[in-house]
């Protein structure tokens, strides 16, 4: 995450942990992961946490935020309904970090056993949408 | 009725070349930051190309597919094999309805409602009786319009109508340019992108309307690069919004 250049310290783990509602070292990070949490998981209620979250950060802001939860929505769906692999570089310099957050126990990485064959020069991030 | 700030607005020779009209926020807040209005307008294009002729699908193929997005929510065997410890516990399959087989009912339901847990024996089951263009373009088309009406629904808003197809040939075209790069699926061979940015490159034409969803909801092109970027969500929040989402659907990827 963009955390470092931010002058942040993300809690990368409780960012990741669906229970948490709370600080996560990422201003209005509570009011972003709850109405995250309601819109995915209906956990609480929509329209009441949007409220929130505009009051937190802004009409602007929170439109945005409904944007990346809802591409996430299909970004998913293409990566998981195509099969796509992590890519090599990713693969192997994501070991510990998948370890200590427990993205391996993730339904998806059950088709990620391996490194696709092949050059991929993932070196630079905007390649990820490039 | 204020205007939100906080983002780089719109200049005057932006807004005439582009002519895309403010957006109108919750309680009459009038939003027309660049950023925004860009969402929104892909959005609106986007809705209406999407049921347009594609590459493999009519658009009246394209808009049952959206239909069936829809229904796989209340569905009963989607619902119950969500509660499975695996799906493959739960027996049965979607039954074919006018517009679409019964392998394509199947794909739009299962990526719909359960992606985290397709496997390549399942995909490979649909694509030997669909072939693998149509079986993309299914899932392109099921992930765009989820898109569509999460956003709706987490802003609010009343789910918008299935539009009326657009009649017209499918593009019937396959690129040079794809093979196996470990997907399920053919895709791009080209050697400098990343695997999430080919996933529907078998099917370009659904792939155009996929990618700009993707740029101007999240990427944002070359601004992707810059860690500190001037947008109305900061990019630690925009990470956090995304790292949460995906962690809530179980995407490894």
């Amino acid at each position: 995450m963009s955390g470092d250049a931010n002058g942040l310290t993300v809690d990368l783990e409780a960012a990741l942990d669906r229970t948490h509602i709370g600080e996560v070292g990422v201003p209005a990070g509570p009011e972003l992961l709850a109405f995250t949490n309601a819109v995915e998981l209906g956990q609480g209620d929509i329209d009441t946490t949007r409220a929130a979250l505009a009051e937190a950060i802004g009409e602007e802001a929170t439109l945005e935020a409904a944007a990346i939860i809802a591409i996430f929505n299909g970004l998913v769906r293409v990566a998981d309904g195509t099969g796509i692999q992590l890519d090599g570089g990713v693969f192997t310099a994501s070991v510990d970090e998948r370890e200590q957050l427990d993205i391996n126990r993730f339904a998806g990485a059950a088709n990620s056993a391996g490194v696709v064959a092949g050059e991929r020069d993932t070196s630079a991030v905007a390649d990820l949408f490039g | 009725m204020f205007r939100a700030t906080g983002a780089p607005l719109w200049t005057s020779a932006q807004r005439a070349s582009h002519s895309i009209a403010p957006v109108e926020g919750d309680r009459g807040v009038v939003i027309d930051s660049l950023a925004i209005t860009e969402i929104v307008d892909a959005q609106r294009t986007v809705g209406e190309e999407i049921v347009g002729p594609g590459d493999w699908l009519t658009g009246r193929e394209r808009v049952a597919a959206w239909r069936e997005v829809r229904s796989s929510r209340t569905d009963r065997l989607d619902q119950e094999r969500r509660q499975a410890l695996t799906p493959n516990a739960v027996s049965g399959r979607h039954e074919a309805t006018a517009e679409l087989s019964a392998a394509a009912t199947e794909v739009v339901h299962r990526v719909a409602s359960d992606p985290g847990r397709l496997t390549r024996a399942w995909a490979d089951e649909q694509i030997a009786e669909l072939d693998e263009e149509t079986y993309t373009e299914l899932v392109g088309v099921t992930a765009i319009v989820s898109v569509l009406d999460r956003f709706d629904g987490a802003m609010g808003r009343a789910e918008r109508r299935l539009p009326e197809p657009i009649h017209g040939e499918p593009a019937r075209v396959r690129p040079d340019d794809v093979g196996d790069v470990g997907a399920w699926v053919s895709q791009s061979t080209g050697p400098t992108k990343a695997n999430v940015s080919r996933t529907l490159s078998l099917v370009p034409q659904t792939n155009l309307l996929w990618r700009r969803l993707v740029d101007t909801h999240y990427s944002r092109g070359a601004e992707f690069m810059n860690l500190q970027w001037d947008f109305p969500l900061s990019r630690p929040q925009a990470e956090l919004v995304a790292a949460r989402s995906t962690a809530l659907n179980e995407c490894f990827y």
